[in-house]
Parts: structure tokens; sequence; C-alpha cells
């Protein structure tokens, strides 16, 4: 066992995109934690739905063993987080299980939201920062330039970053010396009874609930008596291992101690007995305070979601806690709809972790499911002075009896390239945002400050921000105030049905061209079927927009002989499948693609 | 179940040789090599002679490729192989061809031979669009082709044809339909192109060079050909074909109305007994098998009851006179035939088909959506 000043323990943190799971990589191969042949693009980004789409979504803890110029052997943990706003929850629970943070900027695209948003959280937590000008491979990789921003905009003494290449292996060697010589070792590992941090948790299908642990002090091993501090709950270890980075269980006898990080099983079966956050302690000699928890977050955005096959509702119900146990983020609570009968409401951070949840229910608990339009929580204060919230469009009282509706706003700090402030500041008039402060970083960059409604930023505000400055804009923002506002519900009726998934609260003014905008995309996004179908959008009784899905006029095979009876049946059947996989609404099938698909009307 | 008892009983061949892959085609075809076509024809032989038919077959069907690209000799000896199997002179007895191989000589074989029917490739009548097909004929050949069959003494002969083709439109074939008419054949099929992944087409389509037709566009050009022919005296009796009374392809109609069928050579679909299955699509794999007394077979599957019965109703459908539930029932009593009634019903409702409590049959817009529909029975 590595003494504890020969420990550190670091993440690395980034905007998204900028190589911090390729440098990891890097780092795996220096530290011979990974045999070449083992080796593969992004290693650590270990699920699937990971790998297909190219980003993090889960911080990926990993112990290295890293032999020092100065020949003292030392044991790194890292962790590997994600980068997008919406995962950001899961950087600030790996930053309070390190000393230190590699903070990563491409150096093609400079310094941008997130990057300012996770090195502000990595300096609340006191970590030291290593600053890591990264991609310097790249043709139009401008290192003085981003030398300066980190400078101007994050306070960082330039002189301290590190120029490297995850692609290329550039700096890989100066990154593991920053490492050992500025990360200082385990802090509070002195203290007098054991304490470790349960910073993530996962349910594994074999294993059960496994919790990602973080040792402050005292050493912790198999069958060891523990405690959690939040309700005082007993435990017995079952089953205790490093991140390496594959779950590996330690030889029998040893454990974890001061400083190192991996994984324990308990004998705890309920799911909800397990907190992230939590401290855990020795049941013999208890600690009297408890590590410094996290934050609960408050989702904000909220939609339903169902199963298409109702009888799925008991397992869907399972499946969300198994997921909640590994995304403290994401809310749910049982609710049912006239249409799509029981399911949840579920409260994510944004849009893509919304997205993000949704496909890991159909794939890891093989569950066709649907979702409703998102919403945020409105206040509506009523004729009779009572106030309530209202997180699902449906739920919305009559408008007789509604005084007022506010919403929430976000104060929004949107980086952008110099030269598209006129198109940006036109979306955020479109969007009824309002301009704050300008703050310029240099001759091509600048930092708008502004404030906006939340509701008008869910569906397509940064694919819209992102496509005018050509990918280099960015955003991050805060929770600000409520305002009222004019807002009204506006449902979506299909042939007269009205499909309370496709409810959504706009702002009066907007109804009309949202409702158009809706009614066009879904005209899409249906398949034509044997019947006309009429799809409309009302306020109340109103109709204030249609369209008309006219009917499949033809669909048969020309030729169909005796060899080919076989095939049209193999393909009649998976068509059949296929319709099996959609939301029958009234008449009218509606494919699951459909429902978040919606979302992406681009005006 | 009924379906071995006495029940019209046909004999397919594939011939799988072709002078040259048309652009449209996913049919199982190579070229005709001498050693190929001589390994073949002794397959063909042992596979017809190791056939036992349970029963005489009473139609034959040599469909390619290219029977009529095999020379004289060639298919005299398959014709040969062919009668031995089928237990007798068949009584409606079709050979697929070619206009540039529907040539006397071998014309005057086949009809000596007992060949009742001959089916000419003409696809179209347009040069451009011939040449843009990968076609190796031309219209002259066409006009000669069919005056071939006649002077052979074939009194029942067919014209393929095509349309949606690329660059197509609707008048250019419309004047197709009245060329077709004008050459007295006693049978039309017309065929939609359909771009299969395997046809060389798919992939002008993949680089977008081509564009498929929507769905309204070939719902056009069938209206339109469904109400030519009719007027010209062609009765429509399936999706794709049509005939003068009293000369649609029984070999054909049988298929559809699921009675049995022995498949021949590379790629030849057999439903036979309560076993469906098709020869592998492959001449040297086939042949292997056949050498070897193994025969090398794919998607093999038993029939049970429900399977034949929504099969019968399905493909039944495509049939202009639709199907008899009461028969169907007969022969497949234990399927659920009030649900079949039930939707039978519905689609009536809906406008697709009518209905009288025992003969179903679609409506011309049903039966441009035979495909929707049959989902509804499966
Ligand atoms: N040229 C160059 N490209 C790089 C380098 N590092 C990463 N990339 C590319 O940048 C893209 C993003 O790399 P990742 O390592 O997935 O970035 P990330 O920061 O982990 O992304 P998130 O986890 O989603 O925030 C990939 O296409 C990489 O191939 C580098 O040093 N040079
Ligand atoms: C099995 S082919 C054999 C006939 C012969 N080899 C010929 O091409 O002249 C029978 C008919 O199917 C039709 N056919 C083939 N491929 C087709 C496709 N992709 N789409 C529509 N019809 C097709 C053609 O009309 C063709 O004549
Ligand atoms: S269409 Fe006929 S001639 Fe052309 S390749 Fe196919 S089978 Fe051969
Ligand atoms: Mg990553």
């Amino acid at each position: 066992m590595a003494n504890v000043l020969n420990k550190r323990n670091f993440c690395i943190i980034a905007h998204i995109d900028h190589g911090k799971t390729t440098l990891s990589d890097r780092l795996l191969e220096a530290t011979g934690a990974v045999q070449k042949r083992e080796m593969k693009d992004q290693l650590l980004d270990s699920m699937d739905l990971e790998r297909e789409r190219g980003i993090t979504i889960k911080s990926h803890p990993v112990t290295v063993r890293y032999k020092h110029t100065d020949g003292t052997e030392y044991e790194l943990n890292l962790i590997d987080t994600p980068g997008h706003v919406d995962f950001s929850y899961e950087v600030s629970r790996s930053l309070a299980a390190c000393e230190g943070a590699l903070l990563l900027v491409d150096a093609g695209q400079g310094v941008e939201a997130q990057t300012v948003a996770n090195a502000t959280l990595a300096v609340n937590q006191n970590l030291a920062i290593i600053p890591v000008i990264n991609k310097v491979d790249l043709p139009g990789a401008d290192i003085e330039g981003v030398r300066h921003q980190i400078e101007e905009i994050l306070s960082i003494p330039a002189d301290d970053a590190v120029l490297a290449s995850g692609k290329t292996g550039i700096g890989i060697g100066d990154i593991l010396t920053a490492v050992v010589q500025r990360v200082p070792p385990p802090r509070w590992a002195d203290y007098p009874q054991a304490r470790m941090l349960i910073f993530d948790c996962v349910y594994d299908a074999f294993k059960g609930v496994v919790c990602y642990v973080r040792v402050f002090s005292g050493s912790i091993k198999l069958n060891d008596q523990i405690m959690m501090m939040s309700d005082g709950a007993k435990t017995e270890v079952k089953e205790i291992g490093r991140f390496s980075p594959k779950m590996t269980a330690c030889a029998a006898g040893e454990g974890l101690s001061a400083g190192d990080v991996g994984y324990i099983t308990t004998s705890i079966k309920d799911l909800s007995e397990v907190k992230i956050g939590d401290t855990i302690t020795m049941t013999a000699d208890p600690a009297a305070k408890p590590l410094i928890g996290y934050k609960a977050v408050k989702p904000m955005v909220f939609t339903g979601i169902y199963p298409i096959d109702t009888s799925d509702y008991e397992k869907l119900k399972v499946s969300m806690a198994k997921l909640r146990l590994n995304d403290a983020a994401f809310t749910y609570q049982a609710e049912n709809s006239v249409a799509l009968g029981f399911g949840f409401r579920c409260g994510f951070l944004g849009l893509l972790h919304m997205e993000i949840v949704m496909e890991r229910i159909r794939r890891e608990y093989n569950l066709d499911i649907i979702s409703t339009y998102p919403s945020v929580v409105y206040k509506v204060k009523l004729t009779d002075g009572r106030e309530i919230e209202v997180d699902n469009p449906v739920k919305m009282p009559d408008p007789s009896t509604i005084d007022t509706i506010s919403e929430p706003t976000i104060e929004a700090s949107l980086h952008i390239p110099s030269g598209s402030i006129g198109d940006i500041l036109a979306l955020v008039m479109e969007k009824r945002g309002v301009c704050g402060r300008t703050e310029t970083i240099d001759g091509h960059r600048v930092i708008l400050h502004v404030t906006l409604p939340l509701n008008e930023i869910l569906i397509d505000f940064n694919d819209r921000l992102k496509s005018i400055t050509k990918g280099y804009g960015s955003m991050d923002y805060d929770l600000a105030d409520y305002v009222a506002s004019k807002l009204v519900k506006m449902d979506i009726l299909v042939n007269g049905d009205p499909v309370d998934a496709f409810s959504c609260i706009v702002h009066e003014d907007k109804a009309v061209g949202r409702g158009r905008q809706l009614c066009a995309k879904l005209k899409e996004l249906l398949p034509q079927s044997m019947f006309k179908v009429a799809i409309q959008a009302a306020i109340g009784a109103k109709v204030i927009a249609r369209e008309t899905l006219s009917a499949l006029r033809k669909d048969v095979l020309a030729k169909c002989y005796g060899g080919d009876i076989t095939r049209k049946r193999k393909l009649l059947e998976k068509q059949k499948e296929g319709k099996k996989r959609m939301k029958q609404i009234g008449s009218v099938s509606i494919p699951q693609e459909a429902f978040v698909s919606i979302l992406k009307t681009n005006t | 179940m009924t379906l071995s008892r006495q029940s019209a009983l046909g004999l397919y061949v594939h011939v799988p040789f072709c002078a040259r892959r048309c652009e449209f085609c996913a049919f199982y075809e190579v070229p005709p090599r001498r050693a190929d076509v001589e390994r073949y024809l002794a397959c063909a032989e042992r596979e017809l002679a190791e056939l036992h038919l349970p029963r005489r077959a009473e139609t034959v069907f040599w469909g390619g490729g290219t029977p009529s690209i095999l020379a004289p000799a060639d298919l005299e000896r398959l014709a040969g192989a062919t009668l031995g199997a089928s237990g007798g002179t068949p009584e409606e007895w079709t050979v697929e061809t070619t206009p540039a191989t529907c040539r006397a000589d071998r014309l005057a074989v086949l009809k000596n031979s007992g060949v009742t029917r001959v089916s000419i490739g003409v696809q179209s009548f347009d040069e451009a669009i011939l040449a843009g097909l990968g076609r190796l004929h031309t219209t002259a050949q066409v006009s000669e082709a069919i005056g071939a069959v006649r002077a052979a003494g074939i009194g029942n002969l067919n014209l393929d044809l095509m349309f949606a083709l690329p660059g197509q439109t609707l008048e250019e074939w419309e004047r197709d339909l009245r060329t077709a008419i004008a050459a007295g054949p006693e049978h039309i099929s017309t065929y939609c192109l359909t771009i299969e992944e395997s046809a060389p087409l798919f992939a002008r389509l993949a680089r977008g060079r081509l564009s498929r037709r929507t769905p309204d566009e070939e719902a056009a050009f069938y209206e339109r050909t469904w109400d030519l022919l009719e007027a010209a005296g062609y009765r429509q009796y399936e999706v794709s074909n049509f005939a003068r009374p009293g000369y649609e392809c029984v070999h054909n109609l049988n298929t559809w109305r699921m009675r049995e069928w022995a498949g021949v050579g590379p790629a030849a679909a057999s439903q036979l007994g309560l076993r469906r299955y098709a020869n592998a699509a492959n001449l040297a794999r086939w042949a292997e098998g056949v050498e070897k007394g193994a025969p090398a077979r794919t998607d093999e599957v038993i029939l049970d009851e429900a399977t034949l019965a929504t099969d019968a109703v399905v493909f039944g459908l495509r049939m202009v006179e639709g199907v008899d539930l009461a028969e169907l029932a007969a022969r497949f009593p234990s399927h659920d035939w009030a649900e079949v009634a039930r939707k039978a019903s519905e689609l009536e409702g809906q406008g697709l088909a009518e209905f009288d409590g025992r003969s179903l049959r679609l409506t011309r817009r049903g039966r441009l959506l035979a495909d929707e529909v049959a989902l509804e029975f499966f």
C-alpha cells in the first residue's frame, strides 16, 4: 500500500470535446495501466451510448501507478468527467473526490462557457488547477491567444500552462510531472476516524448496488462493518476493489486506505438506501462529523415518461430507481395521463440529459417508452389567491381561474465570436430575452450576459447558438427569478384526439408560430397510413394551426411469386414489430422517435 | 389440414443464366459459361430425377435468369428431365425468354416438348430506356420475337412490361401499353420498378444519382395501367397481371392460393407437404448439394395451419377475385376465422374491401394498399 504522501487525486475537466477522454487514453498508456493491444480510442467512454455519440456522459475513475523521474512510485487516481453543461453535476461530484484538476483548453477553440463554469467549480472546492492547452497539434492552434484567455478570463497565470496533445502524446510527461509536483497529497488523511465519500453509484446486474468511494481517512476492507452517516444505516462490505479501469477486486486481505479511490458493494438491497454524497464510517468507531456532502441539484426540465406497453409500468419503475442511483440529477414521480396511462413525471438538468436518460432506459432496461413535451415549473396565482406550481402543461388550471402565471428565467452568459453579436442578439430577442452587460475577452470574443425565460432555451436555443456561431459559441447559465408572463396552454390534436404528450405552455404572442411549427413537424414525423390524418394546434377550443397528412395511396409489391413469399413474410413481420413499438393514439400510430424529434424543430 | 390432399401442384425450374445483368435485376443469375451450363444441366437433371413428386404436376414454369439462352440441344435435355419429373405433359408450361433469345430454333424445340406458354421480357418499347436499363435488345427484336412465337404455333403469349422506370413519363408508359396491346398477346404482366439493394440501380440511388418515385407517383402509373388494359379487353386478375379471359397463368394463381410447388435449380423456392424452403442461391453451392445428395437449402420452415391460412388470405387478396373465406376455413379449420371476418368487415368499412360474409376482395384502392392490408391479418 502506497504511502499517503505518494498518492494524487485529480480529475480532468474542460468544455465539451476539448479532449479530456483522449488525453486520459494517453495517461493510461504512459503509466502502463492498459496494455497496447487492449487500447482503443476514448477507452474510458465505456457505455455504448458514450461511444456512439462520442461524448462522455458519466465520470469515469481509474487508478494508475506512475514511476516519477525521482524514482518514487505514485498512485494516481484520475477521474475523466463529461463536458456538456447538462452533466456539470457529475463534474462537481468528481471534484469533491480530488485535490487537483487538469483544466483542458482546446488550442483551436479557446476558453468556452464550460471551461469557465468548471474552473469556477474547481476553485470553489479549493482544488489545485493545472491549466493544459490541449490539441496543440491542430493546424489552427492559437497557443498565444489561449494563454491570454487563460489569464484574462480565468485569472490563472499562463506560465503555469502545460502544452499537450492527447492525439500525438505531446506533453504527457509534463502533465504527469505537474500532477506530482502541483497537486497536494490527499487532504484530511489524519482525521482520527475513517471517513469515505460516496461520489457515485451504479446498479450492476451481478453485483447489485456498487458505490464509488474516495477514502479520506482510515481504511476499509472486506467484511468491515460500516455505517452510512446520513441515516445511520449499518451494513457490511461484501466486495471491495479498484478501477483499473475495469472494476477489479482487491487481493485477499487488502483494501483501500486514505487517499484511495475504489468501489464497494454491501449487503444493502434497497436502492433508495444508498445516497450519493453520503459519508461512510466504521460502525465500531464512527466519525463525529461527515464530509461535506453534495448540494442537492434541482432539475429544471420536466417531462412525462410513459411505457408504450402499459403493462411495463412496474418494470419502468424499477429501472428508474436503478438509474436514479447512478444519476442523482434525475428525479421521478408517478403520474398518469388519460391518453398515455400510468407513467412518471421526470426532472432533468437539460434536454440532452433527458435524451440520454431515455436512451439508457430503452437500452439498459429494454423498455419502449415515450416522453411528453418538456416543461419547466410555472408558478400560477389563482383568482382565489392560492398559488400553485405546475410542471405539466396538462395540469394547467382553466384560464378563467388564473390570475397570473410566472415563469422561471435564467441568467446566461453567452461566449461568442464578436462577429456574430448581431445575429445572437436577434436570437435572444426572438426568445424573449433581455440583454445585460457585454464583456470583451479579446479582439475576437465577447461574453454576453442575458436574461432569458427558461422555457425558451429548452428546445433549440443551444443548437441555434451553435449554428449561428459555426460551433464557436457556447453558453452557461444559472437559474434566476420568476417573472409574470402572458402564457397559454396549447394542445395538439391528431384526428381530433388531443395528444397530451404534445401539449405545451407557450407565450401568447408565439402560440400561432409555434403551433404551425409543431403541426408541420408532426406531419413529417407521422407515417402515412390508409387514412387522412388531421393535425391541429389549439388553444382551448380555438384551432390556431392545422396540417393534413394525406392518406397513403400505394403500398404494394409489384412482383410476388413463389420465391417471394418467405421474403415478403419477413418484411411484414418486421413492419408489424415496428408498429407494436409505436404509441396508438385513437386510430393513429405515433413512432417513438416522434416524441423526441418533435423537439428538434428548426425555425 | 388438407394441404397435401389433391391440391394443385406446380413445378418450377430456375435457369440462372443471363448474357448480362440488367440494371434493375435482383434475381439470381450468372454468365452462361459452358462449364457452368454443363454442370447446371447435369445437376438439374439429377434434382428432377430425384424429385419424386407426390402426384402429377399440372403446371410447369421455367423461369430465370433466361431459360431461352440455352442452346436447342440443352433445352431438349432439360425438357426431357422436366417431363420425367412432372409425371406427364402438363396442362400449362411457361418458359421465360428475352427478346434476343426468343428465336425459331429454340421455340421449335420448346413447342415440340409441350411448352404451351411463352413469356417475353419486353420491359419497354423505348430504345433509350432499354439502353439505360442495360437490356441487350432493341424494339425491332421484340417484334421479331413475337412473330417467332406465333410462327412456332404457341398460342399463349405473355409480355412483361415495367413502369415507373428512371426518366419515364406517364405518357411514355401509356404509349408502351398501347404498343403492347397492338401486338395482341393473350397475357400482359406490368411491374412497377422496385429497386432492391442487390440490384445495380441501387448504387445509383445510394449515390443520389437517382431518386425514388413517391407512392403517389407510382399510384398514378398503376391506375393508368389498370384503366387502359381493362378497356382493351385484358381482365386484371392480380396486382400486376392481365389476361384475355381463360389465359390467366394457372401456375402463378396456385402460388397465391397457397397450393404446392416444387422448385428445382439454384434459388428456386418450394412449398411441398408442410415445408417451405429455397435452394441455395448460388450455382456452385446448389450443384454441390445435388451432387452429394445433400441439398443446400435456406429459409426452411415447417408450415403450420395458422401460417398457411394467413398467407392464403394475405397473398390471395392480391388476386382480383380475392379469397373465399368459407373455402379457406374448410382447408384450414383451426384458424381464427372469426377474427379474419372481423378485420374483413373493418376493411369494408374503410372502403378498402368488399365483403359479403364469405368472399373477401379488395377494392381498387385496397389493391394499391395490399401490403398495408396484409399487416392487418399478420
Ligand atoms: N487534433 C486533435 N484532436 C483531438 C485531440 N484530443 C482529442 N481530439 C479530438 O477531439 C474530439 C473530442 O475528444 P474527446 O476526448 O472525446 O473529448 P472530451 O473532452 O472527452 O469530450 P466530452 O467528454 O464529451 O466533453 C475527438 O474527435 C478527438 O479525436 C488532440 O490532441 N488533437
Ligand atoms: C424473372 S424476370 C425474367 C425474365 C427475363 N430474364 C427478362 O428479363 O426478360 C421476370 C420479369 O420480372 C420483371 N422484373 C425483374 N426485375 C424487376 C424489378 N426490379 N422491378 C420490377 N420488375 C422486375 C421484369 O419485367 C422481368 O421480365
Ligand atoms: S432481368 Fe432478366 S435478363 Fe435481366 S438480368 Fe434479370 S433475369 Fe437476366
Ligand atoms: Mg470525454
